[in-house]
């Protein structure tokens, strides 16, 4: 009887210890961490009446929300998308707002953000709280795939438009949801980009023919479509690629040890992961303590983050990544965001999730301006019919595909010693040449 | 695999049985000589991590060398152990054991939550000198020219070999303790029988105090030197705290040799079976070790000792 006592209270535990790090956290902790509350509503009325009457003075703000991940296994990340968002807004109220031709005047912003402590159900929560407690006018994007993927089924729900520049997963676009919009482009894309380049390497004789790869990804959508990209290209490409280890991991990973020792043993000539931040840390952390070497190392999107080339320092040099957006590119309007943001945050370098959620607000502010009301399905229309020049996003241009997620190209970094980063591909951006192979440590 | 990947697995497989032995060596203790078992153990090996993130970590001030780090945390959840023992698990000893295990729970899930409270559930990693470090690649010039012909391809972490090594002298100094000291001998002697240790004049409430004391001080050792190694953030521990439940059940409940033997029999199933031939997935490296924690319960309850012993 005490076996069997024990046996089920160790499967319990099993349980317990085996669910989502962020289910856990207390429910009495503070659910959010809105930057400013709406002022208390009228007499009970059509949800868009909140913000618009009367309508002959039009409403006193236009309410934007957001949840976004404060605090969890990606709150590093959300932290600086609320950094870029938060810009974005007081730029726009240093200049009177959004002109809203209904009402002919211009209309300041308030942004209500809330913390979805990077947990999917608490996300989804968030949301339709902004929609139906906040009565918010649009919504601004969260971080993260798994994330945007479980929030962009409230826009559709409650009919409010939704952009982000905090979710690529071309799936997340793939579901005839016409209220959700991206200013990524898809990860698909990034494992193309990606092989393109290693082609480019091998035609200059820096990689060998075939190249074996070894493939290792998160096991999410986001993980699926970078696995995708890159075996149907060496599927297509047998005299070029061969991939001889393809794996999965869970994020937020606390030990890669048996995934590093297959790695060691597959014998690859490239390494090619997908990861976020923490994991991404972590695996390169114990990569260099088994003295790993290939002549290609990246992790998809990430390399060039502070954060990690804090933990990491020398760990991290020689790193590829593939980008939406980097510090290091020189066109004019990277270069102004870099100053304001820097201006604003006492000098910090921004990083890709301030740039993207930064763009993401402003492309929202001039659909809003397009549209010159606050009707959410004239404002969604503009949004689909954005077409912006002299952008953040590589070439500059913001245009949607019939998805709702934009098609720009990626950029490709490389991280050189001492933290410094060099812009390796499109030639046109290129800061320097690529080092390839990675030199031995 | 080539012979150099095999050795290479094996070095891992032995760096790591050191460090699931000291992870696992607390709640044995605990196990022996009070008859509960210590679900709580996760919360403290977190706590441990937490600590030792302060101690070391630049933002708070105290900057202390990595190595040096279970020196304060060690004495310091010795206390905390002696006391949850003394306000807290007493109460409960002659009741079922369903009711130490529930309460137990209870003491992992508030630790878990106050560290959710002053930590928040950001992920923490620490980074120290020797993070990256391996041998012989960063071995003194004179040493690394005599040693690197001799390890061919093989590459060790000094961050894991070090751990390593902590793990271990905690250990001798463990079995030192036990075996040699008068409190020693009566811890073992009130794991052996309560009531005959009582008899002779051990006083068995004390001698559980101390026990409880020390498991926990154990606990937060392994938290110490995981962090060394992992991330961790307020709900870390709790698969570590279940494969310490496969390996005290492996080594047979009670027995440190049993222990040190469980430990060594799952940090090799976990390395090997992610290679060929069994190449399973990387990913499922808990799904092993708690598919073992069942069956072991289920079909060799007596553990590694109780069956080298029939035979």
């Amino acid at each position: 009887m005490k076996r069997i006592s024990l046996l089920i209270f160790v499967v319990l535990l099993a349980l317990a210890a085996c669910a989502p790090a962020n289910t856990s956290a207390p429910t009495s902790a503070p659910a959010t961490q809105a930057t400013a509350t709406r002022p208390p509503a009228g007499p009970a009325t059509a949800a868009p009446a909140a913000t618009t009457a009367p309508a002959a003075q039009g409403p006193k703000e236009i309410v934007l929300g957001a949840a976004i991940p404060l605090t969890g296994g990606t709150s590093r990340e959300g932290g600086l998308a609320k950094k870029g968002y938060d810009l974005a807004v007081k730029e726009i109220n240093d200049a009177g707002g959004i002109m809203l031709k209904e009402f002919n005047r211009k209309v300041p912003v308030r942004l209500i953000v809330y913390d979805d402590k990077s947990d999917n159900t608490t996300s989804v929560s968030l949301y339709r709280k902004l929609a139906n407690e906040d009565k918010v006018d649009a919504f601004l994007g969260g971080y993260s795939t798994p994330l945007v993927e479980a929030q962009t089924l409230v826009p559709a729900e409650v009919q409010t438009p939704y952009i982000s520049g905090g979710g690529a997963t071309g799936t997340i676009y793939a579901k005839g949801n016409k209220w959700i919009f991206s200013t990524l482009a898809s990860i698909e894309k990034l494992s193309i980009t990606l092989m393109d380049w290693l082609e480019a390497q091998q035609d200059a004789g820096k990689l060998p023919k075939p190249a074996k790869i070894a493939l290792v990804a998160e096991n999410t959508s986001h993980g699926a479509e970078f696995i995708k990209g890159i075996v149907e290209r060496a599927t297509a490409k047998p005299d070029r690629f061969t991939v001889v280890l393809n794996e999965k991991f869970e994020i937020n990973g606390k030990d890669f040890s048996p995934l590093i020792s297959k790695i060691k043993t597959a014998n690859a000539d490239l390494f090619l992961a997908d990861a976020r931040q923490p994991d991404y840390t972590l695996m390169q952390r114990q990569y260099t303590e088994a003295g790993l070497y290939h002549k290609v190392v990246s992790y998809g999107p990430r390399g060039p983050e502070k954060a990690a080339r804090d933990a990491l320092g020398a760990a991290s040099d020689y790193l590829v990544a593939a980008n939406w957006w980097d510090a290091t590119m020189s066109d004019p309007a990277s270069k102004a965001f870099i100053e304001k943001y820097k201006a604003m945050y006492n000098g910090e370098v921004p990083e890709w999730y301030a740039a993207l959620s930064y763009e993401s607000a402003v492309v929202l502010f001039k659909a809003i301006e397009a549209a010159g009301t606050l009707d959410h399905a004239k404002v969604r229309d503009a949004l689909a019919a954005t077409n912006l020049t002299g952008q953040l996003v590589v070439g500059g241009t913001v245009k949607f595909k019939d998805n709702g997620q934009i098609d720009n190209p990626y950029l490709m970094t490389q991280n050189l010693p001492n933290q410094k980063v060099n812009l390796i591909f499109p030639k046109d951006l290129a800061t320097g040449d690529a080092v390839v192979p990675l030199p031995k440590q | 695999m080539s012979l150099t990947d095999i050795v290479s697995l094996l070095i891992s497989a032995i760096l790591l049985a050191g460090l699931y032995a000291t992870m696992s060596y607390g709640l044995a203790l605990i196990y022996g000589v009070m008859k509960i078992v210590n679900v709580s153990h996760a919360g403290f090996m977190m706590l441990g991590a937490f600590a030792a993130f302060i101690l070391i970590h630049p933002d708070y001030g105290i900057k202390l060398n990595p190595f040096l780090a279970p020196l304060i945390v060690v004495p310091l959840f010795f206390v905390v152990g002696m006391l949850l023992e003394h306000f807290i698990v007493r109460h409960v000893m002659n009741a079922p054991m369903i009711t130490s295990l529930l309460l137990l729970f209870g003491v992992w899930l508030i630790v878990q939550n106050i560290a959710y409270i002053i930590f928040t559930g950001d992920t923490r990693t620490i980074t120290t000198p020797y993070s990256t470090m391996t041998i012989p690649k960063d071995l003194p010039t004179d040493l690394k020219a005599v040693i690197a012909p001799l390890m061919a391809d093989l590459r060790i972490s000094v961050n894991r070999l070090v751990v390593f090594a902590v793990g271990v002298v905690t250990l001798v100094i463990l079995q030192m303790f036990l075996s040699r000291t008068y409190l020693g001998k009566a811890i073992r002697a009130t794991a052996t029988d309560a009531d005959a240790a009582a008899l002779v004049g051990v006083n068995t409430e004390r001698v559980r105090m101390i026990a409880f004391g020390l498991g926990i001080a154990l606990a937060s050792l392994t938290g110490a030197l995981l962090s060394l190694q992992l991330s961790f953030d307020p709900s870390f521990g709790g698969s570590h705290q279940l494969k310490s439940f496969t390996i005290i059940v492996l080594g047979g409940l009670e027995s440190f040799v049993g222990v040190a033997l469980g430990a060594l029999l799952l940090a090799l199933i976990e390395t090997f079976s992610v290679m060929p031939p069994f190449n399973l997935p990387a990913a499922l490296q808990d799904f092993v070790s708690f598919s073992l924690l069942v069956v072991v319960l289920v079909i060799m309850p007596g553990g590694l000792i109780a069956l080298l012993k029939r035979k």
